[in-house]
């Protein structure tokens, strides 16, 4: 790092902090690989925060999982110094937001800790629903836009129609719109010129009550959680016990300081400043995104708004392939948790299965990630089972279960209802695409609500579908219906009662608790038979024929007959072959400890997930 | 040499001493099978993944020379070890001179104990064969013939790329006896894209009239990196049908067994008493030398191989260098799960019980409790008082039973 470059320095002794008038605060709004992460690179480099010769791609995203997927999970903050064309030297904190819609409240929280936002909008692609679901999200905290249209080095770009676009969207004059190409650098410095010309700075109460906003937290070993803040009233330091505002749990503060861009002690942050906290505390849960951050001494009379506890949406059962690691499968969970307030899980047991767990997760996306992270950090073998909604049930006797698996369902005879969750769904589609999204929609049990030109070429649909609907393989259908230009967004609306049945698999005659699933009754007997013939396909031939029936209550709707596995012998071993062959066949075992014995019948992790593939074809 | 400062200690001797292993070898009190790899083909088969290659012609004297400096030498190196059985294998050992022939003998007499009643193979190609080679290979003590029949119907020949025909079978077969060669094998393959049970039938029935002491049936495999793969990733052949393989696989039973055959081996075949002596080394995991570009061997506590491409192989020779490039140190659980997996390809006499014992101090139904009580729920093994071997609806399935073990 060149300490020399910085021009206010930043050490443990630092006892002023940056006047509010020459701090911004701001964050970048942009689809998925519309170039969010290249232009804070680019930020990065031109304001000397980070050596060129020690850049690497996408310097924000931290986790190997988001650099490969270039998307954003966590809201990652820097503070830059820049030295503005008036002359004088500004504190410039950009807040990288996630990027996906399972993590809409996490974007709202690291919006509200911002003055400003960049709007970023690929010159080829155009505005996508996501997109605008931010901006809309930014617009309504009232944040200053600064459009951006990128890419414009690409062959594909049309930057004067997009420009146009965005202009008319904000309501703003076209010359307002920069025209960049990230990767190229070009135009970019005009970007942190008007970062520092059109964002106002923050107008907090210096001499207030502390008041800070946690928009993210991680857990460090070493230091416990560390919470992102921005302090909105008074001054961070340490020194004063602290205090969560939620909880009302106090603390100490083990070490306050800015992201510059790793974590560089100050030892206190000044009103409108964006920095770190390291609590001391031993999980996220203690230091949730949201949540105010005072003084025990002289706490604010009142927290800041926008906290909410976040609610798991989506749920699936976890299940270590051999049940030896169900211990490891538990710590690795157990360490993802710390960092990971939204994660869920708790013990549940599958008749077919053993033990394991019953996890809960913002969205399919955040599934996917904490798979992957189990799998590639903690070394597990896990098996994911089909994920499923959190369902009411009203008893005969006037209870209100709430489930998060299909197991859980009581006896047909002791419901009186099921309900479902809906979601408000947004889908932003280039007006040629409104047929078949309309169809893919209704397929879906999708109720219209009502559509909005955005200009001419452009419409927004809204409606009302079931969660469940739109879980699996509908984000695909969506994209593949409309050639990639349709986007979408949504939000939980209310539980509504459905006439729904529980779809069972009986694999050998044996019920599956795995592979059931609960489905509309119109649906149930088509889905019954996909997934029976999905199965089909990917249980491998055992020694002898293996049934597969699916079944509502005692009923069987389809069957279907894995057949008996014919040949698998290798033809010659003589003395050269041994080491070799034997080699293969180790590799072979390999491949079954990926398989699930259920009674005498060796599945595969596909299996418990064909359901997810039941509406493809 | 470079010396420290005490001079009183060790005596250098400046001579170089050729290396022939680099580890030491076990004895083989019993004897060892002797394998001798000849890496030259007339033509490349497209389903061969051996390491055989063809167009070398010009290479054969020196690879000879050197195969017969490196029997001398590993002779030598064991002290004349007794020898069981010799296996010319390759390749075609039939397309060397028979000079060359004779000088390989020469020195295997020389450098090794041969057993007065040692079975001794040469594989040969029915295209590359005429009488007197045979008279050659039977004047210098060959006394088993493997001829590599493949099938008997030309379109099939044609699709396997042999060089041979039909007719070079039976007129191969028939030179062989003429010049006293009693024990004849025949190998086949079986499972051809598109290949009728018809079709398979007529190469049996014909390969049982040339009346054979043994027969080996293989089913096509479409091994990595061969013509046969790369023909059937880019869809020109379809891949092997599996469930049609099975079904050849039972008609050999049915037919080889009606002819009197013994079916002592997953994929072979024997009239009493004329199993291939050598093979059985292999499968009972017993100790085997390997020479020549290539070939593996094995003193039950590491298995080794040698430099595969004959031209280095030949210049390590010459320069006194070792030719093994590899080795893998056995663990007494991994022999231990070879004898299983090697020996229970024997379909009849199996595992013996006793003699796994009296290698590992431990009877394998003891060792394997769980395995062995598993596969028996299944059906596919049957434990006998002094055995254990697959039982008969295993022997399709026998990997199965393998990777158990593993």
């Amino acid at each position: 790092m060149n300490e020399d470059v910085l021009p206010v320095e930043t050490t443990e002794t630092r006892t002023s902090t940056f006047p509010q008038e020459r701090i911004r605060n701001f964050c970048i709004i942009a689809h998925v690989d519309h170039g969010k992460s290249t232009l804070a690179d680019r930020l990065l480099e031109l304001t000397g925060t980070v050596d060129p010769r020690e850049m690497q791609e996408q310097v924000l995203d931290s986790m190997d999982l988001e650099r490969e997927r270039g998307v954003t999970i966590k809201a990652s903050p820097v503070r830059m110094i820049y030295r503005a064309p008036d002359g004088q030297t500004y504190e410039l904190n950009l807040i990288d937001t996630p990027g996906h819609v399972d993590f809409t409240y996490e974007v709202s929280r690291a919006l509200a800790a911002c003055e400003g936002a960049i709007l970023v909008v690929d010159a080829s692609q155009g505005i996508e629903a996501q997109t605008l679901a931010n901006l809309f999200m930014a617009l309504e905290q009232d944040l200053e836009i600064i459009p951006v249209v990128n890419k414009i080095d690409l062959p594909a770009a049309r930057p004067d129609e997009v420009a146009a676009e965005v202009a008319a969207l904000l309501g703003v004059d076209e010359a307002e719109v920069i025209r960049i190409s990230a990767k190229e650098g070009t135009n970019v410095e005009q970007v942190l010129a008007a970062v520092v010309e059109r964002i106002p700075p923050p107008s907090g109460n210096p001499a207030g009550p502390l008041r800070a906003l946690i928009f993210d937290s991680q857990y460090d070993p070493y230091k416990g959680v560390v919470a992102s803040v921005r302090v909105v009233d008074g001054v961070l330091r340490m020194g004063a016990l602290l205090r969560m505002m939620s909880t009302g749990a106090d603390f100490e503060p083990v070490e306050i300081g800015i992201f510059a861009p790793d974590m560089r002690s100050t030892g206190v942050l000044g009103p409108g400043e964006v920095g770190y906290v390291a609590t001391g505390l031993k999980s996220v849960r203690d230091a949730r995104v949201g949540d105010t951050i005072t003084e025990a001494a002289h706490p604010a009379p009142a927290p800041l708004p926008g906290y909410k506890r976040l609610k798991p949406m989506v749920f699936a059962g976890i299940y270590p392939v051999e049940s030896d690691d169900y211990n490891a499968l538990r710590d690795a969970l157990e360490k993802l948790q710390l960092n990971d307030a939204a994660l869920t899980f708790e013990p549940e047991t599958s008749q077919a299965l053993g033990f394991g767990f019953r996890a809960g997760f913002l969205g399919m996306f955040h599934m996917e990630i904490v798979q992957e992270r189990l799998e590639r950090e903690y070394g597990l073998d896990v098996l994911f089972t089909a994920p499923s909604v959190a369902y009411k049930v009203r008893t005969t006797t006037g209870e209100e279960l709430t489930i998060h698996s299909p197991a859980q369902l009581p006896e047909p005879t002791r419901i009186e209802a099921i309900l479902e969750p809906w979601v408000r769904l947004e889908i932003y589609t280039p007006v040629e695409y409104i047929g078949p999204m309309m169809d893919l929609v209704m397929k879906r049990r999708g109720i219209f609500k009502r559509q909005d030109y955005i200009d001419q070429r452009r419409v927004l649909l809204v409606y009302e579908i079931p969660l469940s609907e739109i879980l699996v393989d509908f984000y695909n259908e969506l994209k593949a219906r409309s050639r990639g230009y349709a986007s979408m967004d949504y939000e939980f609306l209310e539980y509504r009662p459905g006439d729904l049945v529980k779809l069972d698999i009986l694999v050998a005659g044996q019920p599956v608790d795995a592979l059931s699933v609960i489905v509309h009754r119109d649906d149930a007997y088509r889905k019954g038979q996909k997934l029976v013939s999905r199965m089909k396909d990917v249980i491998p031939r055992q020694l002898f024929d293996v049934a597969i029936q699916a079944a509502i209550g005692k009923k069987v709707i389809s069957r279907a007959t894995v057949k008996a596995l014919r040949k698998d012998v290798l033809a010659k071993c003589y003395g050269g072959d041994v080491t070799r062959k034997r080699k293969l066949l180790e590799k072979q075992k390999r491949g079954k400890k990926r398989l699930k014995m259920v009674g005498h019948v060796e599945i595969p992790q596909e299996a418990f997930m064909s359901v997810l593939k039941l509406e493809e074809e | 040499m470079k010396v420290g400062g005490q001079v009183d200690s060790v005596k250098v001797i400046p001579v170089k001493v050729p290396q022939v292993f680099p580890f030491p070898v076990q004895p083989a009190p019993q004897g060892w099978g002797l394998y001798l790899h000849i890496p030259f083909c007339e033509r490349k088969c497209p389903y061969c993944d051996f390491n055989t290659y063809a167009g070398l012609e010009e290479m054969y004297e020196r690879y000879v020379s050197a195969l017969v400096k490196e029997i001398r030498r590993v002779g030598d190196v064991l002290g004349r070890p007794v020898v069981r059985t010799i296996f010319l294998g390759g390749g075609t050992p039939t397309v060397l001179s028979p000079q060359g022939l004779e000088a390989l003998f020469r020195a295997l007499n020389d450098a090794f104990a041969v057993q007065p009643n040692a079975e001794i193979t040469c594989e040969a190609n029915p295209g590359t064969v005429d009488r007197s080679r045979f008279q050659v290979l039977h004047e210098l003590g060959v006394n088993r013939l493997s001829l590599g029949a493949q099938s008997f119907v030309s379109e099939e020949l044609r699709f396997l790329g042999r060089i041979h025909d039909v007719r070079d079978i039976q007129q191969a077969v028939d030179a062989a006896r003429s010049v006293g060669f009693e024990n004849v094998n025949l190998d086949l393959i079986y499972g051809l894209p598109g290949q009728s049970p018809h079709a398979w039938r007529v190469s049996l029935q014909r390969a049982l009239a040339c009346q054979p002491t043994h027969i080996s049936c293989y089913a096509l495999t479409v091994e990595e990196k061969t013509s046969l793969a790369r023909w059937v990733a880019n869809g020109r052949v379809p891949p092997p049908d599996e469930d049609l393989q099975a079904e050849l696989y039972m008609m050999a039973q049915d037919i080889l067994e009606e002819a009197g055959y013994v079916h002592y081996e997953i994929s072979n075949w024997a009239r009493p008493g004329r199993m291939c002596q050598h093979n059985l080394i292999y499968w009972r995991n017993e100790p085997f030398l390997g020479l020549g570009a290539g070939a593996h061997a094995c003193d039950l506590r590491r298995r080794w191989w040698l430099e595969r491409a004959p031209h280095i192989y030949i210049r390590r020779v010459i320069g006194d260098e070792t030719t093994v490039v590899g080795w893998e140190e056995l663990s007494s659980q991994t022999a231990m799960a070879e004898t299983m997996m090697l020996g229970l390809r024997l379909l009849q006499e199996g595992v013996s019980r006793s003699r796994f014992a009296k290698q590992f101090g431990v009877d394998p139904v003891v060792y394997y409790r769980s395995v062995v009580a598993r596969l028996q729920a299944w059906g596919l093994l049957e434990v006998l008082p002094d055995r254990l071997r697959l039982t008969p609806r295993a022997y399709t399935v026998a990997n199965r039973v393998f990777v158990e073990f593993l």
